[in-house]
């Protein structure tokens, strides 16, 4: 099945069966999913389901930093993300077993090929190797890279250690992938820090017009910076005549179903996930076009109760079925992320000034 | 209307002072916000204040305090702050005139000594509870004191109101500017270590992190210290009692309840973070959905929305604790979230903030001793009687609580704070003994 192509009407009933399922598997593989399930949401009612996307229990995307939520055997276990995406201390921790990598890969790719097509193209990575070179640490920067890497054939790596651009390679790189075109993959940031700044300095200019750059990561940088998603793109496509720029939106919490930019330039969910958005305050979800917290709903993780996850990033939905567009169901926009919560104690008189990690 | 206190983007200024004390001197590492026209620089201060000679509650700084009373309780914004109008009416004439009374008695209950000054003070002033550094520098202040209090360097909007009402006053009254200053610098050891060896006493106004920071940094040798810790505090309420209240007491206790909670966004050391129900089983459950749903009424009244980050905070917290106990949380208020902790014995004391109750059952009030501990301060209480409350002091203040006062009384400033007598910490006794031969009448 394409993956966009479910009406939201037929999408809702198809995700609310495989979210239900997930439901009640985790509830009987995960203890402490079942003990949040019965302690905050009551349990789960003896309908068995399939219930309202809307009444399928969450949880705080923060909780996978606190506490190991897993829904099979240690020894299953293939493979742990972690992320420190969210605000706050700590990392997630996310487990994965043979399957479930498997699945989220899977759908990955399909979604990806909806936008590339199925061949794999000379690839530009926004970064630098040594975010790679140890595969037996998995941050989420790297294992982005790595799961688009599969995209692409003979990566190129943009920058040198110390961030700056390798300008002379990468032209040499184009140049040999003359008439082709040219996959970028970055993550929003650094994109924009590393490679539109750097041209910019060097006044340089580059012919990307059959290139297409994905990036993704969040606006939160570039907003502090007054950069819009709109002038990222234009100054983009000043400077390399770039075919397309798309963003999208995913977490390590949800590998796989992530939410790719459409032509409206709006997030769009595919088959396999859903967003819905709730009141900060009620949790009570809100009407289209009146932001709130963003809920992603995924159909995909059998390993750890991470399907319906609340995140602390805020959006808007924009719209379904659009006759605008040729995908179908349901599209958002992020427009920021709940700041870090400042309740302090007496403990903080002299509070150490904080970090800024990239 | 609650306000939370933000932490703000640091201003350039503040960081461009970040240098070393003995470089650049204290006035190029400290930031005085108050008097905006000090007329001396710090080193210079330091030095003039050592012969400043005051009387305690002398007429003119009680004249002095009552106008600037008087601006807080003027001020726009100031007077739809309720923390800043409990500030204000504090520092009123007619209040400050009852510490006098509370003064003369301590002078008239012992003849044999002299009450004067303890001389210079240096605060070191909490952020959770930014209104505190007035407390704590009036009080010095009245009992004659010359000053150095350290705010915060995120000031919020009270304290920078406050800091512009001092320094208004000042203008009228050089004494004021003679006598005091209001500073603030980022952590510099060598700054706090200066103002240390000029003070006579050192109030460390928490919590334990700063505590343990600056208390190793030397005093000078004839100075005291206070310093009060991080503390933690809760609610009892006699659960028959309160299945016997009428509708409008149970109103009353709900809107009482709410200032404890939401002032300060619940992070003050005073502000109650578990109820104890106490009494039997029967109708534990239907007595919290009550005094819930009129404190949510309260909440909806007074119109307070919690801000996101708090709600996110606390929602994490709260799915928290339901993974690691046998909890029940309830999200059906957005006012706050209650969590009912069936076995008393899993409660632990992780303060979450932002409007997060937990509710506890136990049999009688003595069995608060097994929970009590060093770090306990309030203990808010409804539906007791005196003989039961004076038990419960005996039993659990050897424990660690220092106060016992109703809900609604969480957050009043007292003189005598964590179970120290600040008056008697802000002035010094001098004995006097005549000799046997000049006594009278013998």
């Amino acid at each position: 099945m394409p993956p966009y192509g479910l009406r939201q009407a037929e999408k809702d009933a198809m995700l609310s069966r495989s979210l239900s399922d997930l439901t009640r598997h985790h509830y009987r593989s995960c203890g402490a999913y079942r003990d949040i399930v019965d302690r905050v949401f009551g349990g789960l009612d003896d309908s068995g389901g399939p219930w309202r996307l809307e009444d399928v229990p969450f949880l705080p995307v923060s909780l996978f930093k606190t506490h190991e939520l897993k829904s099979v055997a240690d020894s299953q276990i293939i493979k742990v993300l972690t992320s420190s995406g969210t605000s706050g201390q700590g990392v997630s921790r996310i487990y994965l077993d043979a399957e479930t990598a498997q699945v989220q890969s899977a759908v990955l790719v399909k979604i990806v090929q909806h936008f590339l097509g199925k061949d794999r193209l000379p690839m530009v990575i926004i970064d630098h190797e040594g975010v790679v070179r140890d595969r037996r640490s998995h941050s989420a920067r790297g294992a982005g890279i790595l799961g688009m890497a599969q995209f692409g054939r003979r990566p190129f790596y943009a920058l040198r250690e110390d961030m700056s651009l390798d300008d002379r390679g990468l032209l040499d790189y184009l140049a040999a992938a003359a008439g082709q075109k040219v996959l970028l993959f970055g993550f929003t940031y650094m994109v924009w820090s590393y490679f539109v700044q750097a041209l910019e300095r060097r006044g340089l200019s580059l012919d990307l017009k059959d290139g297409v750059l994905i990036h993704s990561g969040g606006w939160k940088k570039l907003q502090d910076l007054s950069v819009s998603p709109d002038a990222f793109r234009h100054r983009l496509q000043g400077l390399t005549g770039i075919g397309s720029v798309l963003n999208f939106y995913g977490m390590a919490e949800q590998v796989g179903g992530v939410y790719f930019e459409n032509d409206l330039h709006y997030l769009h969910a595919p088959i396999y996930s859903d967003v819905l958005i709730r009141d900060p305050v009620t949790l009570a979800p809100v009407p289209d076009g009146e932001p709130g917290l963003i809920q992603v709903l995924s159909s995909l993780p059998t390993s750890y109760p991470g399907h319906s996850i609340l995140t602390e990033d805020l959006g808007v939905i924009r719209g379904r079925d659009s006759a605008d567009l040729s995908m179908k169901g349901r599209y958002f926009e992020m427009v920021g992320r709940v700041p870090e919560s400042e309740l302090r104690g007496c403990s903080d008189t002299f509070q150490p000034a904080r970090g800024v990690p990239v | 209307m609650q306000r939370h206190v933000p932490a703000r983007a640091r201003g350039p200024g503040v960081n461009d002072t970040a240098r070393g004390a003995s470089q650049g001197g204290l006035d190029a590492s400290v930031r005085v916000l108050a008097p905006e026209s000090p007329g001396t620089g710090l080193s210079d201060f330091l030095a003039t204040t050592k012969g400043l000679r005051r009387a305690p509650f002398s007429e003119e700084r009680r004249a002095i305090v009552g106008a600037l009373s008087a601006r807080f309780l003027k001020d726009p914004w100031l007077r739809r702050d309720p923390a800043s109008v409990a500030v204000g009416y504090w520092m009123r004439p007619a209040a400050v005139a009852r510490l006098e009374a509370a003064f003369e008695r301590k002078q008239a209950d012992d003849p044999s000594s002299v009450r004067v000054p303890v001389g210079r003070v240096f605060h070191v002033a909490p952020s959770n509870v930014d209104t505190l550094f007035v407390y704590s520098w009036v009080l010095s202040y009245l009992c004659g004191n010359a000053n150095v209090v350290r705010v915060s360097q995120d000031p919020t909007t009270a304290v920078e109101t406050m800091l512009r009402a001092i320094s208004a006053v000042a203008e009228e009254h050089p004494e004021l500017a003679e006598s005091n200053r209001f500073v603030t610098y980022e952590h510099q050891d060598d700054v706090t270590a200066a103002f240390s060896a000029w003070c006579t006493h050192r109030i460390l106004w928490g919590g334990n992190e700063t505590i343990a920071a600056l208390r190793p940094l030397p005093l000078n040798p004839h100075a005291s210290e206070r310093v009060f810790g991080s503390k933690f505090s809760y609610a009892v309420v006699g659960l028959q009692r309160y299945q016997a209240a009428n509708a409008a007491e149970r109103e009353r206790l709900a809107a009482a309840f709410f200032n404890d909670l939401f002032w300060f966004d619940q992070m003050a050391c005073s502000s109650p973070h578990i109820v104890f129900w106490v009494g039997g089983e029967q109708g534990w459950p239907q007595a919290i959905e009550e005094f819930e749903r009129r404190l949510q009424a309260e909440v909806s009244r007074r119109e307070y929305v919690p801000s996101a980050s708090n709600s996110v905070h606390r929602l994490v917290h709260a799915f928290g604790l339901a993974a690691d106990a046998e909890v029940r949380v309830g999200l059906e208020h957005p006012g706050f979230i209650g969590v009912q902790v069936p076995d008393a014995r899993t409660l632990d004391k992780r303060i979450c903030g932002g409007g997060l109750i937990r509710h506890a059952r136990i049999d009688d009030l003595g069995q608060l001793e097994a929970f009590v501990s060093d770090e306990d301060q309030t203990v808010t209480h409804f539906g007791f009687d005196r003989d039961e409350l004076a038990r419960l002091a005996t039993r659990i203040g050897a424990g660690g609580v220092d106060r016992i006062v109703p809900i609604g009384e969480a957050l009043s400033f007292q003189v005598i704070w964590d179970g120290f007598d600040l008056i008697d910490d802000l002035t010094r006794k001098v004995t006097v003994q005549v000799s046997r031969s000049d006594r009278s009448g013998d």
